[in-house]
């Protein structure tokens, strides 16, 4: 019985991501017999573009642990993640949750949120590009109507928070030297672009609470009061404005409960 | 988008640059004189943000050719419509002199594996890539060029020659050819065919656009002699000379130099340029020959 | 805090924020990042260089691929990071 093209091809794949199989059948070279070293540079080819692809979309997480340690690390994801689609911009979105949960990297606990902004990093680089709210249009909105809204980020916006300095461990790692890392505490760290140059900023005390809301549906009101639970000093005008002379969103809108 | 908006489908016959982002600013400050720009498609089906902005002001001053590494045109599952919608939407926006992909497949079940994996050559394959090169260029609503591949082995149920049988997609679907160069060496040493030979049987005619890169070189299970198409450096001397010899049986055609691996700084890149465009000026027009759109 | 007192505060919180914006005039798009220096610490960013990963249509003839055998620690930057008198290898620990 002769294979069909599609049972050599899968025969091909599963050779090709699976090294203890056999060879696949029906493969030569001009000697006429088969050489598993060349089979070899198909599957070293997809790894090794794979975990380079890793490494060029994680350098900070791969300066951290030091590239043998990565390279491995990125060898066991890419085994089981392939990408989803020809798209390698988005290949490792979920890599910062497969670093959480993978035991060796345990001891770096931040290792993970670190991961996370470069996820972020490249998500606001690609989204989709729009105007972002100004501020003349905050100032425009009726007093009264204030802590009923509701906003849309802008499509850039993302929002990473951890119990770990992750946005100043990244940004020490932006030179060849690692700079010194200031204080040891918690960080909410914003990734917005609302041009053409992705801006990334830690974010005070209570204010990572209040996008989080914001960013979560919540209205002004509710993220507010949700921001002073957690930081007493929180201050609304501060944060509202701030965030949105970042960029951070694209428009203001009644809740859903509002009869508007 | 003045000049994108009615550009001819053709680049011109000069040698061209795979345009990588840490040239963008270099080449928007000097506008060096390069013959056109290629991209990888797939690097510019995100949504927005700055690769979209550079290449509308790269493609704004130069001719623009768009080559896929995606699509998987030589696999046995169905082409990805999801796939075939981004590169129309891609091609409508900027609208290049040429579009084109590779013979090779990629894609699988297990989901896209980012490298150019071989096929065997057989009358049911040849009817599978003739039809994806089909609905293709129906989605596409032009002609494409189908690249010649690299390979490192070969298939004992494959029937036809390689270039019969990119000859044989070429005249069925009336696609046109793109001759990488590189990839004539690199099968050719490890196959032990010669390459010139191969190029003197390639349908010229159907030629519309060079390839050229960098190889590789290592050595197989047996101890022979096995080439990488690494694309990691400068055009290798054998592969300018076959390059040489190619033009002359085609005259000039478009000519891209490909450096994706270890890119060099922009000036490293754009003398291979330089030289190529020196040979493409020294080759003779090759009148009466039928050029493929 | 009641839904009226809280869209009072919140109100005039923000209605002061935005009196103390009010000197700039409408900002060019590409002049309005960064101009809020007050707020929030801003990072050194990336360039265009790290623009992550593209495709790739070449193969390597860096050989590494070894199966999954898994032997490596931890040996970067996390080792030597000083972070105000933690070692950056460390969790801190939680009190």
């Amino acid at each position: 019985m002769t294979m069909t093209f599609q049972d050599s091809q899968n025969a091909f794949a599963s050779a090709l991501l699976h090294p203890d199989l056999p060879l696949p059948h029906g493969i030569t070279t001009a000697r006429g017999t088969a050489d598993p070293l060349r089979f070899a540079i198909y599957r070293n080819n997809v790894h090794v573009s794979l975990t380079m692809a890793l490494a060029q979309r994680f350098p900070v997480t791969q300066r951290l642990v030091g590239s043998d340690f990565f390279t491995g690390m990125a060898r066991v994801y890419a085994a089981d993640h392939k990408p989803a689609s020809p798209l390698m911009m988005h290949y490792g979105d979920d890599f910062p949750a497969f670093i959480a949960a993978f035991p060796p990297a345990a001891s770096v606990a931040y290792l993970a949120d670190v991961a996370q902004i470069e996820v972020a990093w490249s998500e606001a680089y690609h989204a989709a590009d729009g105007p972002p709210l100004e501020i003349a249009q905050l100032a425009a909105i009726a007093p009264e109507r204030i802590a009923d809204l509701v906003v849309i980020p802008h499509l850039s916006t993302r929002l990473v928070r951890s119990d770990f300095p992750v946005g100043s461990i990244w940004s020490a790692h932006q030179d060849e030297t690692v700079m010194p890392v200031g204080e040891w505490r918690a960080e909410a760290v914003l990734i917005v672009r609302p041009e053409m140059q992705v801006e990334i900023r830690i974010l005070p005390e209570g204010d990572g609470e209040f996008l989080a809301c914001l960013l979560g549906g919540a209205t002004l009101g509710d993220a507010a009061e949700a921001a002073f639970a957690v930081a007493a000093d929180f201050d609304f005008g501060s944060a509202l404005t701030g965030l949105t002379m970042l960029g951070a969103f694209s428009a203001f809108e009644p809740s859903e409960g509002e009869v508007s | 988008m003045s000049i994108t908006a009615d550009r001819a489908l053709a680049l011109p016959q000069r040698a061209g640059l795979g345009l990588k982002p840490e040239h963008y600013a270099t080449i928007l400050a000097d506008r060096p004189d390069v013959g056109f720009f290629e991209v990888h498609a797939e690097n510019y089906m995100g949504a927005g943000g700055p690769p979209h902005r550079y290449l509308e002001a790269i493609a704004d001053l130069y001719p623009l050719s768009v080559h896929g590494v995606g699509l998987s045109i030589g696999a046995a599952r169905p082409l990805d419509r999801e796939h075939l919608k981004r590169l129309r939407l891609l091609v409508d926006r900027y609208r290049p002199q040429s579009f084109s992909e590779h013979l090779a497949w990629s894609t699988h079940d297990s989901g896209f594996l980012n490298d150019l994996l071989p096929l065997p050559y057989t009358a049911e394959t040849l009817a599978r890539v003739i039809d994806h090169v089909d609905e293709t260029q129906q989605w596409l609503g032009r002609p494409m060029l189908l690249e010649n591949p690299s390979t490192y082995l070969l298939f004992s149920e494959s029937t036809i020659d390689e270039i019969d049988f990119l000859a044989a997609v070429a005249s069925r679907t009336g696609c046109g050819l793109l001759l990488d160069v590189n990839n004539v060496m690199v099968s050719a040493v490890n196959h032990r065919l010669d390459p010139v030979s191969y190029i003197d049987r390639f349908p010229i005619e159907r030629v519309g656009e060079i390839h050229l890169a960098g190889y590789d070189e290592t050595i197989d299970g047996a101890g022979d002699r096995l080439l990488i198409d690494a694309h990691g450096s400068a055009v290798r001397a054998d592969v300018v000379e076959l390059f040489r010899h190619s033009l002359s049986r085609s005259g000039p055609l478009p000519t891209l130099i490909e450096w994706d691996n270890d890119v060099p700084d922009f000036a490293t890149l754009h003398a291979e340029a330089i030289r190529a465009d020196a040979m493409l000026s020294a080759a003779a027009p090759h009148g009466g020959v039928i050029r493929a759109a | 805090m009641n839904r009226s007192t809280l869209t009072l505060a919140l109100a005039g919180s923000l209605a002061s924020a935005i009196a103390s914006t009010a000197f700039a005039a409408p900002l060019a798009p590409e002049k309005m990042v960064g101009n809020e220096k007050c707020y929030g610490i801003a990072l050194k960013g990336q360039n265009d260089c790290a623009a992550g990963p593209g495709t790739t249509c070449a193969g390597t003839s860096t050989m590494d691929y070894q199966g999954n055998a898994w032997k490596a620690v931890p040996a970067g930057t996390c080792v030597s990071m000083n972070v105000n008198g933690h070692k950056g290898m460390l969790a801190p620990v939680k009190s």
